[in-house]
């Protein structure tokens, strides 16, 4: 299909399209991929329609390879089982994932450190009095653990993007070893369950991805912004230094099929 | 085996104890046994302790009217309609839950693991987190892996070395609800149970109690359930009792039946986010109305029609989602 590859200017898209575009660049064709609610959702489904019209989507409620006309609002959603080759449940499709079949994965969370450690848990102090209680791993960890490459999406903010964050919800690529808690490459936890890890985090300034020490830098910075501003919405200190440049903003053909074939109703992009 | 009991959901819940160990069907906002969860507020239970693969407006809610002692699972919100489990979080902050976190995988390990009879399940999911962190292991700082309840596990897990192919891995306890409720789609009338769509941990969740109350939409002569027994899930020897209660998940959707009903969840979440407004939105939707037929009327047909499933899909095509359309 002949679709407008023209790049949108900035003013022509918003920060969530340029999300969900920068997000389905990082499928491969013939992925399998977990996704959760909400921009992975819209990211997927992209991906399928443009760049790789076959990979598969698992939703962790047990739906696999689904074919959706209407985009569902929860993994839950009876609509992501419409023409899908299997509807199960949690125990077949996490253990595709631990037997090593994800591809790529796509996930959130509430903060983040240099490592790609995710908190989706608690803010402040934890344990059995929470100072601030969040929501609770659901399978964030399992799946950024197990799968062969994770990418984060999330809002940038100063306080988000931190040197440690207050609770390791989600094991990055410098984790705590138990019982001591002596933080190790992953690969010393997971031994023969190792395969990968955070590729990438996309936020609403920048893609970040990680060097060969696990440890973040900058890749591209979104139009309309800098590497300067980027660094400065960082607490820890962002690596700059390899940036290859903005990031490329969405295709009208893009944004078309966002807003007219995915989200027609408005459920993710207002 | 005796075959399950035909009861009102009133005499079903009465059934279940102060203190007991409870868990659910469905997944976050769908196929919650949600007329079940009013009932157990109704009728005033105290000090539950929940183990469930994870929460939903059902558990926010019987934690918000303070039915709930302890809450082990992996995460508790809303979706799309509230992005937080707030009443949850609210207790939890006071001190007056206990929360004991493991990843998605590790309770669902739980309860397969007391679904197939063994104590443990190995994994190697979400090593390497603060889920495994024992200054985070808050049943035992609250005392109680003493062994004096025979429902929690002497310890969360255990780390333990591969003795077959080496490294290491985790076992993860195994859980044994006294009770399950489960809201499914169909039951034949001597207790075989019928799920449609996504099985969620359904399965493990039943099989891992020892008491089951099934809620269903429709109750089905077995004939007719027993045409089709691949379609079915759980044996009738499996299952303790069964309830008809048709909507008996509202506000959350269930497949083939009804749509989640978001606006309802979103007035949920907004209005209950302190306590004050838990206690009126109970007193509003519970106890000042006699039982769920009194619910659903208070709901109105109207409100109910808009999200009935369209049975080409097995969710609505009417009800209003997004902003545009």
């Amino acid at each position: 299909m002949n679709r407008d590859t023209t790049l949108a200017k900035v003013g022509e898209f918003k920060p969530i399209d340029l999300l969900a575009v920068a997000a389905a660049r990082e499928v491969t064709d013939g992925d399998v991929v977990f996704a959760g609610t909400g921009l992975p959702m819209l990211a997927i489904g992209l991906a399928q329609l443009t760049t790789a019209p076959s990979a598969v989507c698992i939703y962790e409620a047990g739906s696999v390879d689904g074919r959706p006309v209407s985009l569902p609002t929860s993994v839950g959603d009876a609509r992501c089982i419409y023409q899908a080759s299997v509807a199960s449940g949690l125990f077949d499709v996490f253990n595709q994932l631990q037997r090593g079949k994800v591809d790529l994965a796509f996930l959130g969370g509430a903060e983040v450190d240099r490592y790609g450690n995710v908190n989706t848990t608690g803010m402040g102090k934890y344990g059995i009095v929470p100072e601030k209680r969040l929501t609770g791993s659901g399978g964030n960890s399992d799946i950024n653990g197990l799968a062969k490459k994770t990418v984060f999406i999330m809002v940038q903010e100063k306080r988000r993007f931190r040197e440690k964050v207050d609770f390791v919800t989600s094991p990055g690529w410098r984790v705590p070893k138990w019982p001591s808690g002596e933080m190790v490459h992953k690969k010393e936890v997971y031994n023969r369950a190792f395969r990968g890890g955070p590729e990438a985090v996309i936020s609403n300034m920048a893609v970040f991805r990680f060097d060969e020490n696990g440890e973040m830098y900058l890749d591209t910075y979104h139009p309309g912004f800098s590497p300067e501003l980027v660094k400065e919405n960082c607490s820890f200190d962002l690596n700059i230094s390899r940036v290859r440049g903005e990031t490329k903003p969405p295709t009208l053909g893009e944004l078309d099929l966002l807003y007219n074939t995915i989200d027609p109703e408005g459920i993710f992009l207002p | 085996m005796a075959k399950p009991k035909k009861m009102t959901l009133q005499e079903a819940v009465a059934q279940i104890p102060d203190g007991a160990m409870l868990t659910f069907s469905g997944f976050t906002i769908w196929r919650r046994p949600m007329a079940a969860v009013y009932e157990l507020i109704r009728q005033g239970k105290k000090d539950l302790h929940l183990v469930e693969v994870n929460g939903g407006t059902h558990s926010d809610l019987l934690i918000g009217a303070g039915c709930v002692k302890i809450w082990e699972s992996c995460w508790i919100g809303h979706e799309l309609f509230g992005k937080i489990g707030a009443n949850l979080a609210r207790r939890a902050e006071a001190g007056q839950v206990i929360i004991e976190d493991y990843s998605h995988v590790q309770i669902l390990y739980r309860m397969a693991a007391g679904s197939m009879g063994l104590p443990y399940l190995p994994t190697f999911a979400s090593m390497g987190t603060d889920m495994l962190n024992p200054a985070y292991d808050n049943l035992k700082t609250a005392g109680l892996r003493d062994g004096s309840n025979p429902k929690i596990p002497k310890k969360k897990y255990e780390i333990v070395s591969d003795p077959f192919y080496g490294g290491e891995l985790l076992h993860i306890p195994a859980a044994n609800p006294d009770w399950c409720i489960a809201h499914v789609q169909m039951v034949g009338e001597e207790g075989t149970v019928r799920v449609d769509g996504q099985l969620y941990s359904d399965s493990e969740a039943i099989k891992a109690s020892d008491n089951v109350i099934i809620v269903a939409e429709q109750v089905v002569s077995e004939e007719f359930i027993r045409r089709e027994p691949t379609r079915n899930l759980v044996a009738a020897h499996q299952v303790s009792c069964i309830v008809h209660q048709p909507w008996g998940a509202h506000p959350t959707g269930c497949f083939g039946c009804y749509e989640t009903d978001g606006a309802f969840i979103q007035n949920f979440f907004k209005s209950t986010r302190s306590q004050e407004g838990l206690d009126a939105w109970v007193k509003e939707w519970i106890h000042d109305l006699p039982n769920f037929d009194a619910y659903l009327e208070k709901l109105g047909i109207t409100r109910l029609e808009k999200l009935r499933a369209n049975p080409a899909f097995g969710y609505s095509t009417t009800v209003k989602r997004g902003t545009r359309a």
